[in-house]
């Protein structure tokens, strides 16, 4: 995985501004003062996250308590165990359908919604700050606001659906039969606007003159789109579907906050929930880290075959 | 004349489409701030009202008497604002001299800052709740500031450098030319310029921290330590749900967060790209 957003941030405009440098070797003071300014920052980050990283690879082949000290030595084993454990796959493919359609439906939402406030009307201003809103929100907020929503006996969403004719028994929204189809709403809901950010802000840098010369030769609306807005977002979707990737297959609030008060826990238990209920559910920090680590390597699988398949000059 | 009317069709059509995004979007908060100020006979009634009959502040006063809501808020604030003051005294220095000075492993740093934002808390937790248990630091305030210090970090620096990156070199040359001193440059020209950003970026990791639900869950386990995420979910999680006060709670985490939004809403695009939000 290299850093998508090194090169070109999501306006498409270079982040990296070469800035000039006084020339020549920097003196030595210079440099020392660079390093003893860098230093605290880094300590932080090495002993706080990258460190952890190398110790979650270490503690995958222990067996480990989640909370004594004692630990075994066992190898490569917990990663046996993991790999024949069904209920791991199952949770790889709660996992993979829940990212999977939560991704596609976010980019549709969002680029859909990002062309609309990308046209001039009255209000636009108000209109967009709606939209980024609810992902700045707490999480927590996001899953109560929608389980008081989708509540199956007092809830807004059956009252309609049912005063509507649509329905004529409630739906048991965090049952079994919904409670992924729930998932998947809240998550769009909560992270379209991550998408709407992204394609808006690279919108508003194509030049006017393309739409223009399109409009002279003649290409309609749907023409235009094709043909001159989605190449230019080519860049700007490149990275935001990565990065959506990355997170949305990495989510443990969401579902977990989902299943908290009677949720059909088993059909949303996505490869997050189920390490965290492995390492603080069950104790078993061994397990819980080599599933970390295998969640990260499937993602850089993930990322390695994206970027073969996608991977544009012009992209990155 | 065609034109003219294609372009109000167009508007109509672009306006109709910002409604219904707008419902979707806002709907949800419109529901909860309602739902907030109803008696708790009205919130259950067939059909429901959608402006409370009978406004009352009852749910927010139950909130703050019958449950811990007022310490978790306390928490949530003393931890949110550490926070902020750690990683920005951290990060401002370090994000000044990855842009101005010159030294070996300069652009490997700026590379491994991003890539660390690229990781998500659930793939460090493990290890990460191991090395605190073993430092002592479950169940205190200071090991929640400093996991969300690591990982308001990489964002913090990449946001502050391309701020420090924006202001021309020459204003500082020009400066030390007149005879200031480094410090002195910083002091008087780079930090005024730079403080929108500084501001910016500090409002980031707040709103970051104080949405965190994740490593509060894990690090800590006191009621009285309980940050308001946590708190929240587990009221929520309470036997029998008592959807006006866990509205009247969803009311007070939100406030703050609408608060800043609108003072970071321009730099949210920035913010992004530097992985501020992530999720």
């Amino acid at each position: 995985m290299s850093s998508p957003a090194d090169a070109k941030g999501f306006s498409g405009r270079p982040t990296t501004l070469a800035i000039a440098r006084p020339r020549g070797t920097p003196r030595l003071s210079e440099r020392v003062a660079g390093v003893l300014l860098v230093l605290p920052a880094l300590a932080l980050l090495l002993a706080l996250t990258l460190y952890p990283v190398v110790y979650g690879a270490w503690i995958s082949t222990f067996n480990k308590h989640s909370f004594f000290p004692e630990q075994t030595f066992v190898g490569l084993s917990n990663y046996a165990y993991v790999l024949t454990d069904a209920e791991f796959w199952v949770s790889v493919r709660l996992g993979t359908i829940y990212a999977l359609s939560s991704i596609v439906l976010q980019i549709v939402l969002g680029v859909a919604a990002a062309l609309v406030v990308n046209e001039r009307f009255p209000g636009r201003n108000l209109v967009r700050s709606i939209l980024i809103f609810p992902y700045v929100i707490p999480t927590v907020l996001a899953v109560i606001l929608w389980k008081w929503l989708l509540n199956s006996q007092f809830g807004l969403v059956n009252f309609l659906l049912e005063d509507a004719g649509i329905i004529d028994r409630p739906i048991s929204w965090m049952g079994k039969d919904w409670i992924m189809v729930s998932l998947i709403l809240v998550s769009v809901w909560q992270f379209f606007p991550f998408v709407l950010l992204g394609v808006l802000a690279r919108l508003q840098s194509i030049p006017g003159e393309l739409y223009e010369a399109a409009a002279i030769d003649g290409a309609n609306a749907v023409q235009r789109f094709v043909h001159v807005t989605l190449p230019q977002l080519q860049a700007v979707l490149f990275i935001v579907i990565l990065l959506r990737s990355i997170w949305m297959f990495t989510k443990f609030d969401t579902p977990w906050l989902m299943i908290l008060g009677g949720g059909a826990e088993t059909y949303i238990r996505t490869l997050p929930v189920y390490t965290y209920q492995r390492t603080f559910a069950y104790y078993e920090a061994g397990i819980g880290a080599t599933m970390a680590v295998l969640m990260f390597l499937m993602l850089a699988a993930i990322a390695a075959i994206y970027f073969r398949l996608f991977r544009r000059e012009e992209a990155l | 004349m065609s034109r003219a009317r294609a372009w109000r069709s167009n508007l109509v059509l672009v306006l109709f489409a910002a409604a219904l995004l707008v419902v979707f979007a806002g709907f949800p908060f419109a529901w909860m701030i309602s739902t907030a100020f109803k008696e708790s006979r009205e919130i259950f009634a067939t059909p429901p009202s959608f402006l409370p009959r009978s406004f009352t502040l009852d749910n927010l006063q139950r909130l703050f008497v019958e449950t811990r809501a007022l310490t978790y808020l306390k928490n949530s604030i003393v931890v949110s604002l550490s926070t902020m003051a750690v990683t920005i005294a951290v990060a401002t220095p370090a994000a000044y001299s990855l842009t101005r000075f010159r030294f070996p492993g300069r652009e490997q740093l700026a590379g491994t800052i991003l890539f660390t934002y690229m990781f998500s808390p659930i793939m460090i937790i493990v290890p990460f709740y191991v090395m605190m248990r073993f430092l002592g630091l479950t169940n205190t305030h200071l090991g929640l500031v400093l996991a969300y210090t690591a990982f308001c970090l990489p964002f913090s620096l990449w946001m502050l450098r391309t701020f420090f990156q924006s202001i021309p070199i020459d204003i500082e040359q020009a400066a030390m030319v007149d005879g200031a001193n480094r410090v002195e440059t910083v002091l008087y020209v780079v930090l005024p310029l730079s403080l929108p950003g500084v501001l910016a970026t500090s409002i980031f990791t707040f709103v970051l921290t104080w949405n965190d639900y994740i490593f509060a869950r894990i690090l800590i386990s006191a009621d009285e330590l309980k940050t308001l995420p946590v708190g929240i979910a587990d009221l929520y999680n309470a036997s029998v749900v008592d959807w006006g006060m866990i509205m009247a709670a969803g009311l007070v985490i939100l406030t703050p967060v609408l608060a800043v939004f609108f003072l970071i809403q321009k730099y949210m695009v920035v913010g992004l790209g530097a992985g501020a939000l992530k999720g």
